[in-house]
């Protein structure tokens, strides 16, 4: 299914990821937005609120992040693409709703601006921090998708790959961008809406009788009806049966929630995005995503520069996690340099897969800011030059914290 | 549960909207059979979300009915009632009053009056009513479970009502706290036995206090434009003749009632 | 690759400038530009700056770490920009805002009464668009006429033919102070 052309603002607009990401959000055709602001991703809710009149789509302002996120999943429910837009402590609220929705198989994204965290952190500077959250924050087992886009342009494009892929695989799909990209203006180019592939609601078309709400196809995935429609639906946050009913016993849930996981984890070569640049012949890999991976580059030029066989391996999909492409490269090459902006959250991934295969060194950063690329030239060029196995993970020591806690630096303001 | 489910199924056929077109969000666990036996759609959700969840339905899809079903309103959640009251929100907030947890052990609400909570809860509780009214609710009433003629009458009209209505159910709890205080031990006759009827009563007089009779009764029953008159209006306001008013189209099974308005695509991606 | 920072207080559009001058380098230049503005606690009490990356390929880096030219508006502006500017920068003021220290290294200073020319042409808010077109005249970082494109649909329509006549006034000002130079 084509892009509807009133939902698309075709044209080269020169505007920051908040705003792209909005526009994205319409041309995806997302019906309904439910939100509380905050800061940084104010703004993209903002944009969808001005825009969404054009499109017939609704954009409320709710009391707070647990009503945005139950709304959205009743209105997905409804029938239309629905979406939520957050940053940290906004994230922290929507956790049990995001099992929930799991849960429930629901389609929906949620957009999280990250910034500098714990708790208040730094509302108007940049962090990575969220990312296990986004992958363990609601209790029990489940799996969602994770995006890390790095440019406003990414965000335009891939907030419209995360509708499709909710509508693909009934899941939570999160957009995992930070306030640098989020606040950072640069050409957007939005394609005429005959370019814009979009995945329509899969829904059941037989007999209302014989419906069962969680009966999966050939693909794991079951179809959907819309509330109201004569299906008598019964959907529950129990571990339900494919009628939707609740069971109890082990046996039932060894076989329904088995495949809420799956669904996912089968799926995962046609889920995940990668982008690979020299990694067949190379004695370091640099793994990053979001900001973190375009401020790499620099440090990557250098290093090739300056002669190291550097490899590049960006994860656009953070999560699923590519276990199988990590393991693969930790077979030929030294080690894995990881810049995150978080003191070690898909480091460890990273070095799980590796198993102790090559070495695994992060370059973590506070927040607040990103990356001094000369950083990772720096760890980049240890990894290449370290012989020995290092078992765990290491922990580079960065410009600024070797200023900050051995170069005598006094904090001011 | 059962007088208060029936009553619900009388009030929806009484109030001529289809069952097939009523979502039921709600933090109570209903028994499947006992939705199969409503014909509506039901959503057990996260506890406290029933009314958001709801607003979630209703604006992705003005023509539903969408009736919350909610046990310990004023706790979890409590905010989301009183938010939705003042955007009047058209739900029908159906608050089933047992006073105590049921399925936790017994375990006493904020809405639970002090006879019936010997050690933990000793407060006064909300008077449900006057609060929805306050907040801009535009239907209000209360029955016990045994008022089944007014308890049918009053979901009916408010089935067809233009905004946030609640009714408060005040229900057979389990047999668990009987005995305390004199109580007889029946509590659904109980309530019965200790009830008033006070049609159009002022909310502000009927509050849930030991010692006193309890007020029951259809109290409010006013109009006020709906969220989405106010946001039609607003929009149409600063955007003028080339805004779309948002609102309901009619539902099918082929699904095209999906709820945008004049949206002529959004109903056809199936 | 070229770093830039406009600097100044809230009110003169020095977010607009920075937007501005990175929508002609990105999209009529078919450059690459990065704009980014300073948000919370610096963004208030008056202070406000926004830095600008152009360059030939995606910019990678998105702040300015080294800045090639400073835009100075204000002398708060000034004074927390100038340690940031290179020795071989380039330094515009609004000479009636701003009393500047006697250059470092090669920096290059060039002044203009913005606020002066923008009332004569009727209105002081247009003053940055002034700056732009001096900033435009003596740095070369983005084409004249990409500037010229960008100006509508940047700023308010009914003020077009105003801002075009700053920018040029900006511009003619900025052209004879390099010939001199």
């Amino acid at each position: 299914m084509k892009a509807n052309p009133r939902d698309v603002l075709t044209g080269v607009h020169y505007i920051d990821g908040d705003v792209a990401a909005g526009y994205g959000v319409l041309a995806a055709g997302c019906k309904f937005v439910a939100g509380y602001p905050i800061t940084p991703s104010t703004e993209a809710a903002e944009t969808f609120a001005r825009v969404a009149p054009k499109g017939n789509a609704m954009f409320i302002q709710m009391e707070d992040e647990l009503a945005s996120i139950s709304a959205v999943i009743g209105a997905s429910f409804a029938g239309v693409k629905s979406m939520t837009i957050t940053s940290g402590p906004g994230y922290t609220l929507m956790m049990e709703a995001i099992g929930f929705g799991a849960m429930l198989e629901t389609p929906f994204v949620l957009l999280n601006i990250q910034r500098g965290g714990p708790s208040t952190g730094v509302p108007t500077k940049t962090g990575q921090a969220d990312m296990m959250q986004s992958r363990w924050g609601s209790h029990g087992d489940y799996e969602i998708i994770a995006i890390s886009p790095d440019s406003p342009q990414e965000l335009f494009d891939y907030t419209i790959k995360a509708f499709n892929l909710a509508e693909m695989y009934r899941c939570p799909v999160m957009i995992m961008s930070d306030e640098c990209v989020g606040h950072m203006t640069e050409k957007v180019v939005i394609p005429p809406a005959e370019e814009i592939e979009l995945e329509p609601r899969r829904l059941y078309n037989g007999p209302p009788g014989e419906y069962l709400p969680f009966k999966p196809d050939g693909d794991f995935i079951p179809k959907m009806v819309k509330a109201g429609a004569g299906y008598n639906l019964y959907i529950s946050g129990h571990v339900h049966d494919e009628r939707g009913y609740p069971v109890t016993n082990e046996e039932f849930k060894s076989v329904y929630l088995r495949r809420l996981v799956d669904k996912i984890r089968r799926n995962k070569d046609k889920i995940i995005e990668l982008k690979e640049e020299n990694t067949d012949d190379a004695e370091v890999i640099v793994v990053s995503y979001g900001i973190s991976s375009r401020v790499a580059v620099r440090g990557i030029e250098k290093a090739r520069e300056k002669g190291i066989k550097i490899g590049n391996l960006r994860l656009v999909t953070v999560w699923p996690f590519p276990d199988e492409k990590i393991i693969d490269l930790a077979k030929t090459t030294k080690a894995f340099v990881v810049p995150e902006i978080n003191y070690g959250q898909i480091a460890f991934e990273v070095e799980r897969c590796c198993h102790g295969r090559a070495n695994v060194v992060l370059v973590p950063h506070s927040g607040a800011g990103v990356h001094n690329p000369d950083d990772i030239y720096d760890a980049i060029v240890f990894a290449a030059k370290e012989k020995k196995k290092i078992e765990g993970i290491v922990e580079y020591k960065t410009k600024l914290e070797k200023l900050v806690f051995e170069g005598g630096f006094k904090l001011k303001e | 549960m059962s007088p208060i489910i029936n009553a619900f199924a009388q009030g929806i056929k009484k109030s001529g909207v289809k069952p097939a077109e009523v979502c039921v969000p709600s933090d109570i666990p209903f028994e499947p059979n006992v939705v199969k036996q409503l014909g509506v759609d039901y959503f057990h959700t996260i506890r406290g979300r029933a009314i958001v969840f709801g607003t979630g339905l209703k604006l992705a899809n003005p023509a539903l009915k969408v009736v919350p079903v909610v046990g310990d309103l004023m706790t979890l959640g409590g905010n989301h009632f009183v938010h939705a009251s003042r955007r009047n929100m058209e739900l029908l907030v159906i608050c089933v009053n047992s006073f105590i947890y049921k399925k936790i052990g017994g375990k006493s609400v904020p809405s639970t009056s002090p006879v019936f909570s010997l050690y933990s809860t000793f407060e006064e509780p909300f008077n449900i009513p006057h609060l929805g009214n306050s907040c801009g609710a535009i239907y209000t009433a209360r029955w016990t479970a045994l008022h089944t003629d007014e308890l049918v009458n009053s979901i009916a009209e408010a089935l067809n009502k233009r905004g946030l209505s609640v009714i408060e159910i005040l229900a057979p709890g389990p047999d668990y706290y009987t005995g305390i205080n004199n109580i007889d031990s029946n509590l659904v006759k109980f309530y019965h036995k200790n009830s008033e009827i006070k049609n159009n009563e002022d909310p502000r007089n009927v509050g849930i206090m030991p010692d006193e009779n309890i007020v029951v009764g259809k109290f409010t029953d006013k109009e006020r434009p709906t969220f989405i008159d106010v946001y039609n209006a607003q929009l149409s306001k600063v955007i003028g003749d080339k805004f779309t008013p948002y609102g309901p189209v009619p539902t099918s099974r082929t699904g095209a009632g999906l709820g945008t308005g004049k949206n002529e695509s959004g109903g056809k991606d199936g | 690759m070229a770093e830039i920072r406009f600097a100044g207080y809230g009110g003169q559009g020095i977010i607009k400038s920075g937007i501005i001058a990175g929508k002609a380098a990105s999209i009529y230049d078919n450059k690459f530009s990065t704009m980014s503005q300073s948000f919370g606690p610096e963004a208030r009490g008056g202070a406000c700056s926004s830095q600008l990356v152009v360059s030939e390929s995606k910019v990678l880096y998105p702040y300015v770490t080294k800045s090639d030219v400073l835009v100075a508006m204000s002398q708060e502006g000034y004074n927390k920009f100038e340690s940031e500017l290179s020795e071989e920068g380039i330094l515009l003021i609004d000479e009636d805002l701003v009393k500047h220290k006697p250059p470092r290294g090669k920096i290059k200073i060039y002044s203009i009464p913005t606020t002066r020319f923008a009332e004569q042409l009727g209105r002081k808010i247009v003053s940055n668009v002034v700056m732009l077109g001096f900033f435009t005249a003596v740095t070369n970082i983005v084409s004249y006429e990409a500037m010229k494109k960008a100006l509508p649909g940047s700023v308010p329509e009914k003020a077009l033919d105003l801002n075009m006549k700053a920018f040029e006034k900006g511009y003619e000002y900025g052209k004879q102070k390099v010939k001199i130079k």
